[in-house]
This record gives structure tokens, C-alpha cells and sequence, in this order.
């Protein structure tokens, strides 16, 4: 005879994010007395339109439902805390809650059913325990139960519990009872349960509906309709959860595993200290770690080279790829630079290899053809990884472009690293630069300089300026391309300096006397702004 | 006057396009002293009437023009020069939308050059649109195409758009014209009237494009240059080719062509016997008196006709009276049901042709609100027609005239406030909920308004949000743009020649119908004619009605032989009993009928004119009701007045007593008068009713009345301008309000059969109609698969009437004259099921279905069908419950079994252990009714909530009558329609109904405000309030409103034994009380 718990948290995703940092975050200075549950709720962008997933308590009791959209929300409870709905925390939480509910017993699992992806849908978690024959360590299972909840509201989540001899029955009661927990002693499910609704059999709503609608709202009422019948117009799946939650069919639970780690390690018997040492060990733990990635189909993105001392202080190194690799060499290469600075100390014992970040791999390296495209590909690659790990992932960057026909908006520097996307968005914007025969200079200036000019005015070209305290006549010139400021841009972001007030600027290609030519503006114009001013802000080759 | 004009222009008309309207671009370019403006939107010209209208109020010359864009060669800017060649080109528009789905243009290079504009002429001018791109081979190549078919007439288009490459571009389009010997010239491709509207530019470009302003980069024009720059500054950049700007003066002297010119020829000119239209005319309208006057014809209306004749005859508009009549005729062949209304009404000859069927000799009629030789506008007649049979007229037209001669008149649909806010929100960057909240809201919904601060603080918004405020004025400067072309509700353009001449046509959205560019106001500035053939819903009821009476009594009803002056029908509507009947059904309706107490046709007329904004705002209601019920003696200020006023008792109902009053008061001639009224209906866009008050005033003083009177009086005819109803146009519903509330008097089921299957029509659902039919003694059958139809229908009774349901409105028993039938509900009244599979049960019943399996092998419907029909309760011939039919059905199974097993019928497994199900509780039987059919023969939802309410001390309805006036009590029910009408001044009318009766809500505006979310969000509310009572009509002045709803998700939950400690949470979530009962209907 087995006997389960149905741990439930209602709350868990709410309850997991921490008030006080939530409450900080909103500038909510709370006194003692009033330092209650705030309503907090988490949303999430579906189609366009925010909506709430999880609300905790005090939400819900203003009326806050999961769906409503944030607006809504909002006009019913103003002051409403919104965290962002984040699964991937939500699951990671989970799964360590799993993990520390093994002090009641080794048998537990996340309930997967109701869990994934549920979790993030309605911001709940469900937990099964095993407790077969672990009861007696707590004194019977009154005290385990209340031993469990109390632990759970300790480290901060609302649970009910319910305890059983099928997952089924644990799973209705503790859902379904108002009770906090609820035990059904052994063998007593099918009376305990009769009176509970059907719902609380695990079904889709279609099925609910359909036993709704024919009048069988209680899982009793479902007990005595013969099963032919009840087979022909619900299909099995009624009668195996009837069947589970009675125990005339056994329910599994499988007990949680932790994810697998890319690990590997070497132990020295004798401490070692010498550089080539420790090179020899990182590039035998790479082939190992690569072997590894490679039966899994994966590639590393960053690692982590952690060195255990023996005087107990330990020290680790990073290094990120751009691109999925599981090439020994090339990883070496990474770290090359950065074993350097390794203080040995008294003498290293142990190495550990890490994949912190895996992804699936999409480079076959083993090809028998070593295509030319792919390998050009991964020649980039493989050299950004070594500047970046050179240099620093900062100091290498790539640049992006960004439609704007403001010239210094027109592109953005990223970490190359970061950077596996396509290049040829820059084949398009250089189309469409092409068309309209407008040429970019070659060196724009990070900063327009300030210059003297003379032209005619309203719109004439330059005819002679003058930049740090030189003249230069103007030879040929071409002009004026008028671009007028983003008009929606926040002005807060612009008007930190007065001179930097956006306005229309009239761009001239210049060529002087040498042969030199540059791109100079005026800065606004004569219609508008009487007095107007020129810069020089880039140069073409 | 400067020599430059603006040639290539890109108004708001190119959809999302253009930043301006047609207007503003003309009467910059007039303040900016140009010769002339051109308007030259892409492959359209729906723009240009505006444009004209406008360039002649600004005495400018307004050059046509459009853009035509091709397929497979760059775009052309086209200016006809002269009649014939405005009308090929709005012929190749036609042919290059005819060819492509609606709102799209799809022209080809050869349209132009091997037929098309040039086919009788080279006689529009040609100007390309280089691209700023490298000009290769290929472009002077086109050049030369166009040149050696067009000779001369072929432009190059040079501008300075500060591209930084102006000049480079400039100079070798100069060196390709020398070559090649065109013409160069000037032109700023603009996209605005002023360079503040690139901002809305740019927004409606990312409408366009579907993207965001952060994401749009070069989709966006890098400068504001494309706006009307003044002449002396195009002639100062374009200083180096003079040419160029000498050219456009040469465009603009070749360009004679202006729309005025379009005369509009009337459809019909063959006639029999050689006779004129005119002769024709006569010649009908002797043939049609006969009938119309068995009796012989009053001398009124000989005069009147004479009359009418000699002024139609002077305006040459008897084509126009021939082919209205002739499509008059072909409906009547057909026996479909029509009517003229509005101000056609006004006219004997139309009453003689049968057009209108209001006889002249009961009302006054105004001639010259009808036709008037001041207005240079042709005459409006509109005929309703049955909504379900509209098509058919539509096609007559189609056929008889020919898709180039007839097309419908399109509506230009424009950016309301919130559809603006919508689009310019998306661009903005603002998340959908954001603008769902702003959007749901009631704000704005026909003005261009913005929401006010507390609205936007209500849904959670900062009103102090800075691009929320952006958003909101551009969104407020977009309102008001056309969006895309739709089709009017039935004005059609029919003309001799072709229509295509005069305006592109283009296909509907709608199949088989054809749609020109123009609007209403495009057609009437140009005095184009229009026929308005519209659909009335109640019309399609009169003729059901008519049919299930001749199928059931054996009489033959009309329009006409309708017994007229019935007084048992006077009385019914005297009680404000009324659902269902044309136009008084309303709220406000029913509550004037027990004061108004209509005894005659008149009275009707009256009726139906009263209830309007134009006599409530103009206060006029009170003091004519009070002079009727002789409370106060009728006063007249003279006696011209008193003739015109004296059957309205004083007060000024009708838009014709307006009228009147100035020709006789203040000596206006008819025109003139008109011309007021005219003034009133768009004092909000144009200022010139200050013209018409001091001329009013002033004449009015004149002929002897004082200034205080003559105020009030303008004061009051202010009123009518937009809301008032002509004379004529009420006498024409009257007629039908008299027709239906006849039906519904004296056949009761036939005419509530009817109405039920025209739903959905008028203000009232289902459930209240079948409410009321048995309040009037009618009874209901439940859908049953063995003897409804698809539609409802009447049942001879076996049995003698049972007066199980009684009505509880004190209506004396009336001369039912269907006593002996039935209403069987129809399929159609479950929901979700569908028409086909209705036939195929009703053609394969035979003797009828005996049981589930039975009829899933006859029938092979699918089982979620049969589910419908199982859920709908429809099995009871078969003794079937509800439950048990649904067990049964639950059991079917959809594929069908393969032959060779098909001796293992499903007939033959039922040998299955029998199941016994739970009886259904009455609540349950309820709401089961309601989720299937939206309504319950069973009972009323309040009536299983009563012990409840009875505990709260909230009173049912129907005892309202007996609580005195002034106390406090309270009543609960089902919301059935929400009301706030334009002239309440922000009041709310609602009406409730629980299981005895209705009553009637009024909210100010302040209760509304803090009501707000359970007003609009509930099915099932409380009020609490004081009693109002005058006469019949019974009122509660709402102090609380409590959202009851949760009572009726009670109801909706199943019945679960309750257990101490067993949590019965929402099982049923997904269905919520909004989708069980039917939403209230909302009326503004």
C-alpha cells in the first residue's frame, strides 16, 4: 500500500519573487504593523497585450483574476506590484524545491501534468512525495503533514496538502478541500471521495462539461453508471482517472533527476604547479569534455575552468565562444592567455571543467569535405573568440545598422561575441544607400566639429571654411541633403546640452583644392534660425 | 497672380498617402498666391469634387489630375485638357479597377498607349516621374514610347527635394530632355499643405507599412520638403532652368478642363409613341390616377399635380421621375414590398406613381422641400425596399442599364477618434492593452474629441504621459481622413451614357455590385443624381407576416387593404404595447405613446416625429403635450402661423413647419428657405447660418413680430437642422407604424412568428418577443425535431387555447384573429446550428423520427449536431429529456459504419445496460434553455431567484403599479437595453425585466460615473431608487446599482450535494453569465 502527497502552491510563482525587494523597487515604505502581503501579480505579453498569470492573495482578494489584461488590472487596484512573468526562474525554483522536500522522503517528483507548462500559465506549482513507510520518522503521518506545511510557509509559499493512498485522490483533496490538509486514511478513497466534484478527477473541461451537462457532477455519481456505457461516450481516459484515483490502476510517479551537468575533473595525487602542468590538464579535460558535448550533440558557449588549491581556495576562469564549439584545440586557445596569471600557491589538486551554457550545435566539424564556406564561417568565428578572449569581450565590436537617416544613429556597436547574426542587413541598408546615390563618408567623426564657413545664403554650398584656424577653399560641392530630426525621439535624451537641441541640418560633400573632400553641415536653417552653425563631421576617402 | 502652380500633389485620398485634405491643399495654395493647384492622387479621383468645391469657394483654378501607376513601367502624373479627355481617363481608371479586387488598381503600360486616353486625341498632358536613380537606357527609352504617341504633350518632372543630389539629377534630366526634345518642369511631388504635417506624414507612412515609428528607418522621408512651398521660393530653386517653371505656366493654360462641365444626362429617353419624357410623364401619371383615385381625383391634388408638373417640366427632371417609377414597378411585379419615403413624400406625383404611399390629401405638403428652382440640386427620392430583397432590385438595375451606365455611390469612411487612436497607438508603440483600455472606454465616439482626464486616470492611464499625449492629438488630427472607399447604403447613379465618363467605377467588396468613387456630397455639389434604394428590415416582417396570414387564414393583406382607422389597434398603442411595431417600439417611444394617446393617422405622425432629438432639445415635446391634453390653450402669434402651425397646436414639429415659418414670417422665399434648412443640418462645419439668423431676424421684424419671438423661433428651428424629421418622411413610417401595430393587434402569433424571423431587427430579442406574444395570449411550442422547420412557424392548435401564461399588462382580450394557432420555434433559434443541416432534417423526416439512432442513419448528421438538437431539448416527441437525450447522443459515433457492418446498425447496439440519469432541477432546466436558445419557455431566470430577492425586500415589477409616486423601492432584473442618448445630455436609460414584468431606468450622468463597472459589465442588477410616475408611464431615478450577476453563475453551477468542507469553486469557469444571457443591446 502506498501512500502519496499531493503538495500544491498555489501561489508559488508570486510567492517565490521576494516582497521586500519588490516593495524597495516601488519606493512602498511599509511601518511594522502594515507589513501584510502587498497585491502583487505577474504579466506577460501574449499577442500584443499584457496580461496578468499569477496574482498572489492579496490580488485576488481585489478582485484580480489570471487573464484580465494589465490595464484592467490596474483600474481596479492602482497600485498593483507587477513583476515580470519569468518561467525559466520559475522552473529552476521548482525544481530545487523538489530537491529540498527530499528530507521527507527520496520518492518525489514535480507533477508534471498540472506543472509544465502550467506553472507559467497560472503561476502555480504541484509537487508529489512518496511517503511510503517514511511516516514513522515523523511520528505518524498527522505530524509529517503538518511538519511539511509548516516548512513550506517557512521558506515563504502557501500550500495545501493533500495525503492519500493514489496520487489522485491526494492530488482532489488537495485541491479540493478547504482544509489546509486533508488525509484519507488507507483504503477509504472511494467513500471520501464520492462527494467531491467531478472536476477533481483530473479531467479536461470538454469531459467535465459533458458529465455536467448529463447530470453526473459528483464523482460518486460516476461510481454507479455501468462502464460500457460510460467507455462508449467519454472514452477510457474517464475511467483509467477514475480507476487511478480508486488505486484499481497504478499511477507511477517518477522521482526527480537532476539535469545533467557537463562536468568533468581530474584529482591529482600529488599537487601540481607548473603551467605546462596545468595546460596539459585543461586541454586532456577539454578532449574529455568535448567527447562529452559531442554525444549529446552539443556545443559549449561558455565555460568555466575552476582550480582547487590544496590550501582549500579555489579560483575560476570563463571564456565564452560566439558560436557553439566542441573543438578541443579551439577551446584551448581560449584560455590560453588567461593561465597566465594562475597562482598555484602551495599546489593545485583538483581541475574542474565546466559547460555552463550549452546550445545545440550546429557545426559539423568533422566533416570529411571542410567545405570552404563553412570554414571561412568558422574562421571568423574562431578569431573573434580569440580577440574577444584577448582583448576583452568590450574591446571587440561589430557594428550593426540601424535604419536612421540621422548619419551617427545609423549603426550600433555590439560585443562581437554576442553577435552570430546575419551580416547581410548591411547589403540591404548599403541597397538602398546605393539608390538614392548618397554617399556616406568613409570616417564619420564620433563628435561633429565646430567650423567657419562662407556661402550664400539661404541654401548655397560652402565656398571656403575654415577648421582649426586653416582655410580651405572649397573647389566642387554637392548639396544640400536636408535631414530634418527624429521627431519622436524623447527630447529628455537630446537636451542635455544646449547645443545638441535637434534641428534640421543641411549636409554638403565638399572638395577642396587638394583633392580632399569632406562632409560638413549646416545646423539649421535660414528660414527658421537666423543664426546658424556649421560643422565638419566626417571625411571621405 | 504669381506664375507658379503645383502640378504633382498627393492628397489624403491616396490612402495613407497624403497628409492633407484636398481643401487644405487648395486654399493654401490660394493664400500662397498661386495660379492654380493640381490635385493628382494615385489611380483615383476620389479626392477631386472636394478639391473643386473648395477651389471655387477660393476662386482658384483647380487643374484634374492623377497619378496612374503601372504595373510594368514607372508612374505618370495624367491632367485631361478637355471633357472627352477626362472622361477616357476616368474610363482607363475603370477598366484598371474593374480588373483588380475592390481598392486596388491594376493598369498596364499598353492600357495608355494602344488605346485608352489617347484613343480620340492626344489630349491629356503627360508628365513622367524619374525616380532619382542613375538613368539608364531603359528610361529614355519610355521617354521616347510616350513621346512618339503622345507627341508634345510629354513632360520630364524636375524637383528639388534636398536629396543632396538635387543638382547632379537636375542636370542630366536637362541633358535627356534636350536629346530627346521634351520639355522639362517643375513640380515639389507634395505630400502636405504645410511642412508642421510631415509628423502625420510620417505616421500614416508606418500605418501603411504596419511598423512602428522606432522600426520604420527608411520607409520615412528623411526631410519635410513635400509641402506647398510659396511660388517665390520654387522659382528661386529652380533659378538655373527657368524653363521649368515657364513650363508649368504652359500646363496650366493647356488645362481647360473643369468639372462643372460634367453635365449630368438623365437615364431615360426612349419613350413610346414619340412622345417627350415629359409627354411620357403626363401620360403615366393619367394612367396611374385612375387607380389611385377610384373615386375620382380631388381637385388638391389636380391642382397639386399640375403644379408639380410645371415646375418638373421647367427643371427637365421627368427622366428622373420615369426611372424611379419604372423600378418602382418592376419591385411591385415582383411583389416586393416597397415605399418611398423622406421628402419624395412631399410630392402628389409621387403619391400618383405609387412611389410614396402617403396620400397627399392627409398631410401638408411642401413642395420645395421636394424640388426648388433656387437649388440647383436635384430632387432625393429614396424607396425602401424588403431588406431580404433588396438584391434583386439592385440586379434589375444592373441588368437594365448596364454596369457602365448605373453604380452605386460610394461612402468615403473616415478615421473616427478611436480608430485613429487605435492605428496611431500601434505606430506609437503603445501596447494593445493600453489602447484596449482607451478604446473600450466611451469616449469620442462620433466627435473628434479627446478623452478627458479622469476617463484616461479611470482605465490606469497618466494623462500626463508624454507619448500618450502624442498620440492622442495626432490620433485627433487623423480623425477625419478618408481610410477607404465603401458603398452607400442604396444610392445609386444611373445615367444615359456612360456613367464611366464621369467617375472611375470599381467592384464592391460584395460580389456582383460596382461602385463609383464619388460620395453623396461629391454628387450632390456636382448635381449628379442619385437614387436611393434602400433596405427596410420591417418591410421584409410586413410581407412574412402578410404570407403566414394568407397560409393560415386564407386572406390576402397589402399595404393598401390594411382596414384603416381601426381603433382597437389605437388603443393597444395608447397602453404603450408596442414591441415590435415599426419605429415605436423604443423606450422612449413606448413612453410617449400613453401620453401622446394616438387616436388618428396624424396623431402617428406626430408620434414618430416627437420622439427625436431636434423637438427635445428644442423643447418642444412638453408644450405640445400639454396643449393637447388641454392643459394649455395653443397660442399663435399671427394667423399666417396659425395656418402653418395649427396641426402641431403651435409647436413646430416638422423640418417643413421651419421652413414655412420663414417664408411666411420672416418672407424667405421657398429657396431661401430651404437653403436655411440646409444650413441648420451642417451649422457644425460651416458658419453660414449667421447669414440666415440675421435675414431671419431681421425679415421676421419686419412682418410685424417681435425680436424676442423671432429668436426663439430660430432658436427652435436650430434644433430640427440635424434631428428633425420632415412631414413627409414621418408620414411615410406613420403609414408603417399603423401597418404593424395593426398585425401585431390582430395577429398576434403571425406577426410575432414574423418578427422572429427577421431577427435580428429592431431593439427587442427573442426572449422578449416570445415574452410578449404570450403575454398576448399566443402560444410557444418547443423546437422539436419532428415538427419545427428552420425558420418559425405557425401550428394549427389540437387543443383549445389554454390561458396558461396571462397577461399580466391588463391588455383586455382584443379580437385575436389567430387564436388558433401556435408559434413552433425553428432551429434557427438554437445556437451554432446551421440552415443546411435544419433542411436536410426537415427533407428526410417523412413521417417523423423515433428515435436518436434512427435518425443519425436517415439523416448523417454529424453528432455534435444532433448534440445542438439533444442540448436544445428538441427530443421531447421521442419522450426524451433533456439528459436522456444527450446520453443517447453522446453515444453516436461520427464516421459511419462501413456497409459491410452496417448490420450492426446503431438501432442494433443499443442493448446496453440502461443508465439512470438525475432528473434536471428547474434551475438547471433554465439555464440549459438559455445556453442553448437564449431564452426559456420554461421560466424566468429571476423567477428561481425570487425567495432570494423577496429576502433583500426587492419587489417585482409588476408591482410597481401599485407603489405610490415618490417612494423609495427596489427592483432587480436582466439588463435588456442600455440607451444614452445624444440628446439626454449624458444620461443613461435602461430597462430591466424580471419574471413579471419590465421597468424602466433613468441614471444621471453622475450615478453613470460611479456605476460605471457594474453597468457595463453586468447581466443581473439591483436598483434601489425613487419612483417616478406620470399617468401610465412608470420611472425609477436610480440612487444605487448593485451588480447581482454572481447570483445567476449560482444558478449556472451544477448541483453538487454540499459536503461540509468541499470547496465548490467556479467548475464551470468558461461560462460566464455574459455568455449565457443574451448582452444587452446598446442604443445611442
Amino acid at each position: 500500500m502506498k501512500r502519496i502527497i499531493s503538495l500544491w502552491l498555489p501561489t508559488f510563482a508570486t510567492d517565490r519573487l521576494n516582497q521586500t525587494k519588490i516593495k524597495a523597487k516601488y519606493k512602498i515604505t511599509v511601518n511594522e504593523k502594515q507589513n501584510k502581503e502587498f497585491p502583487l501579480a505577474t504579466v506577460q505579453k501574449l499577442n500584443g497585450v499584457k496580461r496578468i498569470l499569477a496574482v498572489n492573495n492579496a490580488a485576488r482578494l481585489e478582485g484580480i483574476k489570471t487573464g484580465y489584461t494589465l490595464a484592467d488590472a490596474k483600474a481596479l487596484f492602482p497600485e498593483l506590484l507587477i513583476e515580470k512573468a519569468d518561467y525559466i526562474n520559475d522552473s529552476k525554483t521548482l525544481e530545487t524545491l523538489v530537491k529540498a522536500f527530499q528530507r521527507y522522503s527520496p520518492w518525489t517528483a514535480i507533477d508534471l501534468n498540472e506543472t509544465n507548462p502550467l506553472v507559467s500559465l497560472i503561476g502555480s506549482g504541484s509537487i508529489w512525495i512518496d511517503i511510503t513507510g517514511c511516516a514513522h520518522l515523523y511520528d505518524g503521518e498527522h505530524p509529517l503533514v503538518k511538519d511539511l506545511y509548516n516548512y513550506c510557509l517557512r521558506i515563504g509559499y502557501q500550500a495545501r496538502i493533500g495525503l492519500a493512498d493514489t496520487p489522485g485522490a491526494a492530488w482532489a483533496v488537495a485541491r479540493f478541500n478547504n482544509a489546509l490538509s486533508t488525509i484519507i486514511p488507507p483504503k477509504s478513497q472511494k467513500k471520501a471521495l464520492a462527494h467531491y466534484p467531478v472536476m477533481a478527477l483530473r479531467l479536461d473541461p470538454t469531459t467535465t462539461e459533458k458529465l455536467h451537462n448529463l447530470g453526473l457532477n459528483q464523482i460518486g455519481d460516476v461510481y454507479n453508471v455501468p462502464r460500457a456505457p460510460l467507455a462508449s461516450r467519454f472514452g477510457l481516459g474517464l475511467l483509467k482517472r477514475l480507476d487511478q484515483i480508486l488505486g484499481l490502476e497504478n499511477e507511477p510517479i517518477s522521482p526527480y533527476r537532476s539535469k545533467p551537468e557537463y562536468l568533468v575533473r581530474i584529482s591529482f595525487p600529488e599537487p601540481i604547479g607548473n603551467k605546462q602542468d596545468i595546460k596539459f590538464a585543461l586541454d586532456k579535460l577539454l578532449i574529455k569534455l568535448c567527447k562529452v558535448l559531442e554525444k549529446n550533440n552539443l556545443g559549449a558557449r561558455l565555460l568555466k575552468f575552476s582550480i582547487f588549491r590544496i590550501d582549500n581556495t579555489h579560483m575560476s576562469i570563463k571564456a565564452g565562444t560566439s558560436q557553439p564549439s566542441r573543438d578541443p584545440e579551439h577551446l584551448a586557445f581560449l584560455f590560453q592567455e588567461k593561465l597566465d596569471p594562475i597562482d598555484a600557491g602551495f599546489g593545485i589538486e583538483i581541475l574542474i571543467l565546466q559547460a555552463i551554457e550549452t546550445n545545440k550545435s550546429t557545426i559539423n566539424q568533422f566533416s570529411i569535405y571542410n567545405g570552404i564556406t563553412q570554414k571561412s564561417n568558422t574562421n571568423i568565428a574562431k578569431l573573434i573568440d580569440r580577440l574577444s578572449g584577448k582583448l576583452g569581450v568590450q574591446n571587440v565590436i561589430r557594428f550593426y545598422p540601424v535604419e536612421s537617416h540621422i548619419p551617427e544613429q545609423a549603426n550600433r556597436a555590439v560585443s562581437a561575441i554576442n553577435s552570430t547574426e546575419v551580416f547581410n542587413s548591411w547589403a540591404n541598408t548599403s541597397k538602398f544607400l546605393n539608390n538614392c546615390h548618397l554617399a556616406r563618408p568613409l570616417e564619420l567623426l564620433s563628435q561633429p566639429l565646430p567650423i567657419d564657413v562662407i556661402a550664400s545664403i539661404p541654401d548655397g554650398p560652402p565656398i571656403m571654411f575654415i577648421w582649426r584656424k586653416q582655410k580651405y577653399k572649397v573647389m566642387n560641392s554637392e548639396g544640400p541633403e536636408r535631414i530634418a530630426p527624429e521627431w519622436w525621439r524623447p527630447r529628455k535624451f537630446s537636451s542635455n546640452s544646449s547645443t545638441f537641441v535637434p534641428k534640421e541640418r543641411d549636409y554638403y560633400k565638399l572638395e577642396d583644392h587638394k583633392g580632399k573632400r569632406y562632409w560638413v553641415y549646416r545646423n539649421g536653417n535660414y528660414s527658421t534660425q537666423k543664426i546658424t552653425k556649421w560643422y565638419l563631421h566626417g571625411f571621405f576617402s | 497672380m504669381s506664375t507658379y502652380a503645383e502640378l504633382q500633389v498627393t492628397s489624403n485620398y491616396s490612402f495613407l498617402r497624403g497628409a492633407s485634405h484636398p481643401d487644405e491643399l487648395v486654399l493654401q495654395a490660394a493664400n500662397l498666391g498661386y495660379s492654380a493647384i493640381a490635385i493628382t492622387d494615385r489611380n483615383s479621383l476620389a479626392g477631386i469634387v472636394r478639391a473643386h468645391v473648395a477651389a471655387k469657394e477660393y476662386r482658384i483654378k483647380l487643374i484634374i489630375g492623377c497619378r496612374l501607376d503601372f504595373k510594368d513601367y514607372p508612374s505618370l502624373l495624367c491632367y485631361p485638357t478637355n471633357r472627352s479627355a477626362y472622361g477616357r481617363l476616368s474610363q482607363l481608371l475603370t477598366l484598371g479597377k474593374r480588373r483588380a479586387l475592390k481598392g486596388s488598381c491594376h493598369l498596364f503600360l499598353d492600357d495608355i498607349i494602344k488605346e485608352g486616353i489617347f484613343a480620340k486625341g492626344k489630349d491629356q498632358i503627360i508628365i513622367t516621374i524619374p525616380s532619382n536613380r542613375k538613368y539608364s537606357q531603359s528610361f529614355i527609352k519610355h521617354l521616347s514610347l510616350l513621346k512618339n504617341n503622345i507627341n508634345s504633350r510629354v513632360y520630364i518632372s524636375v524637383k528639388k527635394g534636398y536629396n543632396g543630389n538635387d543638382n547632379r539629377i537636375l542636370k542630366q534630366l536637362a541633358q535627356i530632355a534636350e536629346k530627346l526634345s521634351l520639355p522639362i518642369v517643375a513640380v515639389n511631388d507634395v505630400h502636405s499643405h504645410v511642412s508642421e504635417r510631415r509628423v502625420l506624414q510620417d505616421v500614416l507612412t508606418c500605418i501603411r507599412k504596419k511598423c512602428t515609428i522606432y522600426s520604420a528607418g527608411y520607409h520615412l522621408s528623411c526631410n519635410a520638403e513635400r509641402y506647398l512651398k510659396s511660388p517665390k521660393e520654387m522659382t528661386r530653386l529652380f533659378s538655373d532652368f527657368p524653363d521649368a517653371i515657364k513650363n508649368v505656366q504652359k500646363i496650366i493654360t493647356k488645362c481647360q478642363f473643369n468639372l462643372d462641365e460634367l453635365g449630368y444626362d438623365y437615364p431615360i429617353d426612349q419613350t413610346s409613341q414619340n412622345r417627350t419624357t415629359h409627354e411620357e410623364l403626363e401620360y403615366q401619371i393619367n394612367l396611374c390616377m385612375s387607380g389611385r383615385y377610384p373615386k375620382g381625383v380631388p381637385l388638391k391634388i389636380k391642382k397639386q399635380v399640375k403644379y408639380e408638373l410645371a415646375l418638373i417640366k421647367k427643371l427637365n427632371y421627368a427622366p428622373y421621375f420615369l426611372t424611379v417609377y419604372d423600378i418602382v414597378k418592376f419591385a411591385k411585379s415582383r411583389g416586393i414590398l416597397c415605399q418611398g419615403r423622406g421628402s419624395a413624400a412631399n410630392s402628389a406625383v409621387c403619391y400618383v406613381l405609387g412611389i410614396t404611399s402617403v396620400d397627399p390629401e392627409n398631410i401638408e405638403i411642401l413642395f420645395e422641400r421636394f424640388i426648388s428652382t433656387e437649388r440647383k440640386e436635384p430632387p432625393d427620392i429614396d424607396v425602401d425596399f424588403e431588406n431580404e430583397r433588396r438584391e434583386e432590385v439592385y440586379q434589375y438595375i444592373y441588368e437594365k442599364y448596364g454596369r457602365e451606365r448605373a453604380g452605386i455611390t460610394a461612402t468615403h469612411i473616415t478615421y473616427k477618434a478611436k480608430s485613429a487612436f487605435r492605428e496611431v497607438g500601434k505606430v506609437m508603440g503603445l501596447t494593445e492593452d493600453t489602447i484596449q483600455a482607451l478604446s473600450k472606454s466611451s469616449w469620442g465616439s462620433r466627435q473628434r474629441t479627446k478623452p478627458s482626464k479622469e476617463r484616461i486616470m479611470e482605465v490606469g492611464l497618466d494623462p500626463k504621459d508624454e507619448t500618450l499625449n502624442m498620440v492622442l492629438g495626432l490620433s485627433s488630427q487623423i480623425s477625419g481622413f478618408p481610410r477607404y472607399l465603401s458603398q452607400h447604403t442604396g444610392g445609386f447613379v444611373i445615367t444615359k451614357n456612360r456613367l464611366d465618363s464621369i467617375v472611375p467605377i470599381e467592384n464592391a467588396s460584395m460580389d456582383g455590385r460596382t461602385v463609383i468613387e464619388w460620395d453623396k456630397n461629391d454628387l450632390d455639389a456636382l448635381g449628379i443624381l442619385k437614387i436611393d434604394i434602400l433596405a427596410l428590415g420591417m418591410l421584409t416582417c410586413i410581407r412574412k407576416t402578410f404570407e403566414i396570414i394568407e397560409r393560415h387564414h386564407s386572406i390576402k393583406l397589402t399595404l393598401a387593404n390594411i382596414p384603416q382607422k381601426d381603433q382597437e389597434t389605437y388603443d393597444m398603442l395608447c397602453l404603450g404595447d408596442s414591441l415590435g411595431v415599426f419605429q415605436v417600439e423604443s423606450r422612449a417611444q413606448m413612453n410617449m405613446l400613453p401620453r401622446l394617446k394616438p387616436r388618428c393617422f396624424y396623431d402617428l405622425v406626430i408620434q414618430v416625429a416627437i420622439v427625436r432629438p431636434g423637438p427635445i432639445q428644442g423643447n418642444m415635446v412638453h408644450p405640445y403635450l400639454r396643449r393637447r391634453s388641454g392643459e394649455e390653450e395653443p397660442e399663435y402669434p399671427s394667423a399666417d402661423l396659425e395656418e402653418v402651425l395649427k396641426r402641431t397646436k403651435g409647436v413646430p414639429l416638422f423640418q417643413e413647419q421651419a421652413m414655412q415659418i420663414a417664408i411666411v414670417a420672416a418672407g424667405f422665399t421657398p429657396g431661401e428657405a430651404d437653403g436655411l434648412r440646409r444650413a441648420m443640418a451642417t451649422f457644425r462645419h460651416n458658419g453660414n447660418i449667421q447669414i440666415y439668423h440675421d435675414q431671419l431676424i431681421r425679415g421676421m421684424i419686419k412682418h410685424g413680430y417681435e425680436k424676442e419671438f423671432a429668436e426663439r423661433c430660430f432658436k427652435q428651428i436650430e434644433g430640427f437642422g440635424e434631428y428633425g424629421f420632415p412631414e413627409s418622411h414621418a408620414a411615410s413610417f406613420a403609414l408603417l407604424v399603423y401597418v404593424s401595430s395593426w398585425l401585431k393587434c390582430h395577429y398576434p402569433a403571425a406577426f410575432a412568428t414574423a418578427l422572429l424571423n427577421c431577427q435580428p431587427m429592431g431593439f427587442y430579442k427573442p426572449a422578449q418577443i416570445i415574452r410578449d406574444a404570450q403575454e398576448h395570449g399566443v402560444e410557444i411550442q418547443q423546437v422539436d425535431i419532428n415538427y419545427s422547420d428552420w425558420d418559425n412557424i405557425l401550428e394549427e392548435k389540437s387543443t383549445n387555447l389554454t390561458k396558461s401564461k396571462i397577461s399580466n399588462r391588463n391588455i383586455k382580450w382584443r379580437n385575436f384573429r389567430d387564436q388558433s394557432t401556435s408559434i413552433r420555434l425553428g432551429f434557427c433559434q438554437i445556437k451554432g446550428f446551421k440552415s443546411e443541416d435544419a433542411n436536410t432534417l426537415v427533407s428526410k423526416r417523412k413521417n417523423g423520427y423515433n428515435s436518436i439512432p434512427s435518425m443519425k442513419d436517415r439523416t448523417n448528421l454529424k453528432q455534435s449536431t444532433i448534440k445542438k438538437l439533444a442540448l436544445s431539448d428538441s427530443f421531447q416527441t421521442l419522450g426524451l429529456d433533456r439528459r436522456q437525450a444527450l446520453w443517447a447522443t453522446e453515444n453516436l459515433k461520427d464516421p459511419k459504419p462501413l456497409p459491410l457492418f452496417s448490420f450492426f446498425s446503431t438501432e442494433a447496439l443499443q442493448q446496453e445496460a440502461k443508465v439512470k440519469l438525475k432528473n434536471m432541477t428547474k434551475e438547471e432546466i433554465v439555464i440549459a434553455d438559455y445556453k442553448s436558445l437564449q431564452l426559456s419557455l420554461n421560466a424566468h431566470p429571476l423567477s428561481l431567484l425570487r425567495a432570494e430577492l423577496k429576502n433583500k425586500n426587492i419587489m417585482p415589477c409588476k408591482d410597481l403599479a401599485t407603489v405610490r409616486d415618490g417612494n423609495i423601492i427596489k427592483v432587480a432584473g436582466l439588463i435588456l437595453i442600455r440607451q444614452r442618448p445624444s440628446s439626454a445630455k449624458g444620461t443613461m436609460f435602461i430597462t430591466i425585466e424580471d419574471e413579471t414584468s419590465n421597468a424602466n431606468i433613468i441614471i444621471w450622468p453622475h450615478k453613470i460615473e460611479y456605476y460605471r463597472q457594474s453597468l457595463i459589465n453586468s447581466s443581473l442588477i439591483i436598483v434601489e431608487g425613487k419612483l417616478q410616475k406620470e399617468g401610465i408611464v412608470t420611472h425609477i431615478i436610480a440612487d444605487k446599482i448593485i451588480d447581482f450577476s454572481y447570483s445567476l453563475a449560482k444558478l449556472a453551477k451544477p448541483k453538487v450535494t454540499k459536503s461540509s468542507n468541499i470547496k465548490q469553486k467556479d467548475l464551470q469557469s468558461n461560462i460566464t453569465n455574459k455568455r449565457l444571457f443574451p448582452n444587452p443591446r446598446d442604443f445611442h
